[in-house]
């Protein structure tokens, strides 16, 4: 595994910045634009509220939202492992079955195309305020990805790889651990991904439409007092919680497949 | 037991109806026990088609295919098999790969360590064993993939274009490996290649394929001595050999 490790040299490093300078110019431009434009436009603070001010105030409030983000983050995680421990056997499970795959595939393409946010205040209704419609709801918004993308990563295994496999006589537990399994991986990542992304938004709007903690609870209840301080707050440390589990994915895709293209190329 | 390879009347037609593609034959040839056979076609002719027929990975349309006493319908596990687009998997280095190739067959990898050793060193690749795929020029994937074909020592081999993409320096060397390789342990071999020198250079028998649906036009018997380096491909003979290729492949427009 030694030629996958990027030893961070100084000389890296100092490439970086270089490279990232501009970034980073901007950003800070972008944050410095937004602190002055809010005194020189006259901006009410009810309206919008300089960096500074959100820094200030949302340090002030610093244990409720981090017990908010303790909330959320807790339907995210169960969500979204769940979404993970389900789907990516029944993706299998579709993919080597021509029954399943003339059934319940058909049917997952089509609820596909629904909207699965949708279905939150009917959850909300049936099931009230507390955790598990929300693990619900995360777990419809990451499933049908993971799903989609693991039917696509099994059946995808290369002519000459199928022929291969063929031609050593291995049996169908031996080529499947051994070549058709580490195959498919890169292409169920994508489908990991894409549901980490979309994991903390489903949670989100879980949380606006009833509940009585949580980041989501939290912002639309201090964008309803006219205070869009907390509300960036807020909105922060929901996506702090996006961007951990978003890098755990990535940390996850690093051990798991550090031979694959797209790790290789960062 | 006996590596002939038999062909009687093989054919091969992909799809069925208006859409049909005759690919390959009927083709009626015998490959003895310890011959070295090249294919020698154009592009498209049915070469391959006919490596994976034999291999039994492909179904025959019409006719049989016997390798020693046995009709083959249905993956032969113990010939060796170089397949035309490599099979070298990117998440294992050069030696993980070959060991995938007895890891498959459930032979042990450790008895195997001095003979991978003794196969990469042959092909001159030791010092890329612990190499991935991607660290790999094409003509050293196809080298560690001719590694991973032949490392259980089948004793027939079937080669799509195993020089394919070697440039031509490592080719002529790669060349001589094989024939010394094949000069010692007397496999039988089918052996694909675009190149007619190559072809009459290395084989005991040409098989020299029409354009599609590939027919064998003539089998010519080889008779020059081996091991054949660059005096025998200089001599007069093996001018020729070349020649009287070359005039069939102009019969059929394809040079
Ligand atoms: N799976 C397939 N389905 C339909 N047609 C096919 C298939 N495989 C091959 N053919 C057709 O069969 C013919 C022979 O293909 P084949 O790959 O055997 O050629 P080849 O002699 O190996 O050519 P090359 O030297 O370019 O590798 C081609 O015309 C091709 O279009
Ligand atoms: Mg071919």
């Amino acid at each position: 595994m030694a030629s996958f490790d990027k030893k961070p040299t100084f000389a890296g490093l100092k490439l970086r910045l270089m490279n990232s300078w501009m970034f980073v110019a901007f950003f800070i431009g972008f944050f410095l634009f937004w602190e002055y434009s809010v005194l020189w436009f006259d901006i009410p603070l009810y309206i919008l509220t300089p960096p500074s001010l959100i820094i200030e105030n949302g340090a002030a409030d610093l244990p409720r939202l981090l017990d908010y983000t303790l909330v959320t983050g807790t339907e995210v995680i169960i969500g979204y492992v769940l979404a993970v421990v389900l789907a990516l056997p029944l993706g299998l499970a579709i993919a080597f079955s021509t029954i399943l795959k003339r059934t319940i595939y058909p049917f997952i393409v089509c609820i596909e195309m629904v909207p699965k946010i949708a279905f939150a205040p009917l959850f909300i209704s049936w099931l009230g305020f507390g955790l598990l419609p929300k693990v619900i709801i995360v777990f419809l918004v990451c499933f049908f990805p993971i799903v989609l993308n693991a039917i696509l990563a099994f059946n995808s295994l290369s002519e000459e790889l199928t022929l291969f496999s063929r031609s050593t006589g291995a049996g169908i537990w031996r080529t499947f651990f051994k070549v058709r399994l580490p195959a498919a991986l890169p292409q169920c990542f994508v489908g990991f991904k894409y549901a980490a992304i979309n994991a903390t938004v489903g949670a989100a709007i879980a949380e606006f439409i009833g509940s009585d903690e949580g980041l989501g609870f939290y912002i639309q209840i201090v964008t309803g007092n006219m205070r869009p301080d907390l509300a960036f707050a807020g909105i922060f440390f929901l996506t702090l919680l996006g961007l951990c589990l978003f890098g755990l994915v990535t940390l996850a895709e690093r051990l798991l497949i550090p031979w694959h293209i797209s790790v290789r190329r960062n | 037991m006996s590596n002939q390879i038999k062909f009687s009347g093989v054919k091969k037609v992909f799809g069925r109806g208006p859409d049909a593609v005759h690919a390959f034959g009927p083709v009626d040839m015998v490959v003895e026990d310890g011959e070295f056979v090249s294919l020698l076609g154009p592009s498209g002719c049915g070469k391959s088609t006919l490596m994976l027929m034999t291999a039994g990975l492909l179904d025959v349309t019409e006719g049989t295919v016997q390798i020693g006493d046995r009709t083959v319908n249905g993956p032969q596990t113990d010939i060796g098999i170089m397949f035309q687009d490599n099979t070298l998997v990117p998440w294992r280095t050069v030696r993980g790969n070959i060991e995938l190739q007895l890891e498959m067959r459930g032979i042990s990898v450790a008895s195997k360590r001095a003979e991978i050793d003794a196969i990469l060193a042959s092909v001159h690749l030791e010092d890329f064993a612990d190499r991935h795929p991607y660290e790999l020029s094409g003509g050293m994937q196809q080298r560690a993939a001719f590694c991973q074909a032949m490392i259980h020592a089948p004793n027939t081999m079937l080669l799509d274009e195993p020089l394919g993409k070697l440039d031509a320096m490592t080719r002529e060397r790669i060349r001589s490996d094989l024939q010394s390789l094949w000069m010692e342990q007397r496999p039988t071999v089918l052996f694909v290649t675009h190149s007619i020198e190559e072809a009459i250079q290395l084989s005991s028998k040409v098989a020299v394929i029409t354009p599609r649906p590939g027919r064998i036009e003539r089998v010519i018997d080889i008779d020059l001595p081996y091991p054949r380096d660059y005096e025998v491909k200089r001599s007069p003979e093996f001018s020729a050999y070349v020649h009287e290729t070359q005039e069939i492949f102009r019969g059929y427009g394809v040079i």
